[in-house]
């Protein structure tokens, strides 16, 4: 059984689009990053799957039941670190975590101190009077202190200083540990390839891409430099050859296809260097969206 | 329980500002009473006026040089600022978690929205209640000095229950327009603009025969101070209408909140 499971899941808001026939799975004990561009459908997917809004077709299933349906009950299991974290203003930090703990069953003291000491978070001030940061950082206590199995982060890092950043990811890979799924929506393509074991690309409200991260790097593309003194780059340019550019004598270009073509029309030229190396994820990324 | 407490707490100081308002005009209104109090030029001065326009601000049944007559004269305001009071809060209590972007919070909590309506509008009531009461207890004090008899009482008693049945009717109202309506800056603004046109109408419904059948939609003209203070009675007709409306609103509510997409 998938942790999630999306078939189909379609939003417009009236004429505009929100998702169009997402579908995807995720499973138990993975780190799932989605990624696009802001407005691609990342926060929608999210708020659907949460039932904060309501699809126009299409269903999801949380641990196996009806995200709609079952509202409610799924909720009990899942941690939700919104983008923009808001909380009730007039409230102190110590008394909203408690709110917020009052609603799950068991005692959830002892994790609350132990979360707020580790992300450095003083529970004695009024919500209104936090940073955006340290807004954030109630978000996070608070989307973790009852032990969900299941964790939403929508663009976690924004707002957390580099160092709150790692802790948080260590706190991440923790939770992953103990066997939490985590759903990880984020623009940052660097994080989500420290952090992910798959990952679902969304553009304009559909998915382009699902698949292991080292496969999207290992098997798609292969980034190529050629310098040599004679260079026509037309050389090189045949299928699967993409983002050709040739500058001072240097041809660079991104290749998906058997790498033993290049490399044999690499072999009959008299290179000065070559190199061919796996892109980052965010180069990965961009081709999606040219 | 929890969502009561915090809601109770959360719309304390709004209790307090209102409270404060309804004191003060009951006590300004009692000290103008201090002129006609058993003054018969204030009676030749009514008696000069039209009839319609007496009729108009429902002025025509009472005799404002005594107390309980007043007091009836006091019914309209109190019932136009409480029912104020409700419907602000009605409105208020759902779309305030849209308009402070709190949603995604506080509904991602394992709570139905139907449980959220249901705790968030019993601590309005609550309020409402505390509010009455405190009109109640204002009126009692200011009215103390005149030496109020018991008839004086019992009719005040009356005007507080219907009150508190007017509170209600929209508070309901309110509510639902805040579960309904996605516009949540609207919500307010809707709420007030259906209480002002039902108190219009309530005014212009005694000006002609034929506009009589508006005393139906207008809750104003539900509960009758002149009834209350000469017959001890209220029509139960009307009760009966507030009751339905209340329920037709809430159970609007319920339906509509449960399935709309939040304004996040």
């Amino acid at each position: 059984m998938s942790i999630i499971a999306v078939n189909n899941l379609t939003k417009y808001y009236g004429k505009s689009r929100g998702i169009v026939d997402v579908s995807f799975q995720v499973e138990e004990g993975e780190i799932f990053g989605f990624i696009g561009p802001n407005g691609a459908g990342k926060s929608t997917t999210i708020r659907l799957l949460l039932s904060l809004i309501y699809p126009s077709s299409g269903s999801a299933a949380i641990f196996g039941k009806d995200a709609i349906q079952h509202g409610p009950v799924i909720r009990q299991e899942i941690g939700y670190l919104p983008s923009e974290v808001f909380y009730y203003e007039r409230m102190k930090v110590i008394d909203l975590l408690k709110y917020s703990a009052s609603f799950f069953p068991g005692d959830h003291t002892a994790r609350m101190h132990e979360l707020a000491e580790y992300m450095e978070l003083d529970l004695g001030r009024r919500i209104d009077d936090l940073s955006y940061g340290n807004k954030k950082k109630v978000g996070i206590v608070q989307g973790l202190l009852h032990r969900p199995k299941l964790l939403f982060l929508d663009e976690p890092t924004s707002g957390l200083d580099p160092l709150m950043q790692r802790k948080f990811f260590q706190l991440i890979r923790e939770e992953n540990q103990r066997g939490v799924t985590v759903f990880f929506s984020s623009h940052i393509l660097g994080e989500v390839q420290r952090l992910c074991n798959r990952v679902g690309i969304i553009k304009e409200g559909r998915i382009v891409e699902i698949s292991d991260i080292r496969t999207l790097q290992q098997n798609n593309y292969k980034k190529i430099r050629v310098a040599a003194g004679e260079l026509n780059p037309a050389y090189f340019a045949a299928a699967g050859v993409t983002d050709l550019e040739h500058a001072n004598g240097v041809v660079r270009f991104f290749f998906k296809g058997d790498i033993n073509t290049v490399v044999q029309q690499i072999s009959s030229l008299n290179v000065t260097d070559v190199t061919i190396e796996e892109p980052t994820l965010e180069e990965i990324f961009m081709h999606y969206y040219e | 329980m929890n969502i009561f407490w915090r809601e109770l707490k959360a719309n304390f100081r709004s209790l307090i500002i209102w409270s404060v308002i309804v004191a003060l005009f009951v006590l300004v209104g009692v000290s103008k009473f201090s002129a006609y109090y058993g003054n018969p030029e204030m009676l030749a001065i009514l008696d000069a006026m039209p009839q319609e326009l007496l009729e108009a601000f429902n002025m025509r049944a009472f005799n404002l040089t005594t107390l309980s007559g007043f007091f009836g004269i006091m019914f309209t305001y109190f019932a136009l600022l409480l029912s104020i009071a409700a419907a602000m809060w009605g409105s208020d209590i759902l779309s305030k978690e849209e308009r402070d972007k709190t949603v995604e919070f506080s509904l991602v909590l394992p709570v139905t929205r139907s449980k959220l309506i249901t705790a968030k509008a019993l601590a309005a009531v609550v309020h409402c209640l505390g509010l009455l009461l405190v009109t109640w207890g204002a009126s009692i004090v200011a009215a103390r000095p005149y030496d109020p008899e018991a008839a004086f009482f019992s009719f005040l008693s009356l005007q507080m229950q219907s009150l508190f049945v007017l509170q209600l009717l929209f508070l309901a109202i309110g509510i639902f327009l805040g579960a309904a309506m996605k516009e949540y800056r609207r919500a307010g603004a809707a709420a007030i603009a259906v209480l002002l046109a039902t108190y219009f109408m309530s005014i212009i419904s005694g000006l002609h025969d034929k506009l009589d059948f508006l005393k139906y939609l207008s809750p104003f003209k539900y509960f009758d101070a002149g009834m209350m203070l000469h017959e001890s009675r209220f029509d139960m007709t009307f009760v009966l209408l507030a009751v339905a409306i209340i329920l037709v609103s809430m159970a609007g509510a319920y339906a509509t909140y449960a399935r709309r997409d939040l304004y996040i």
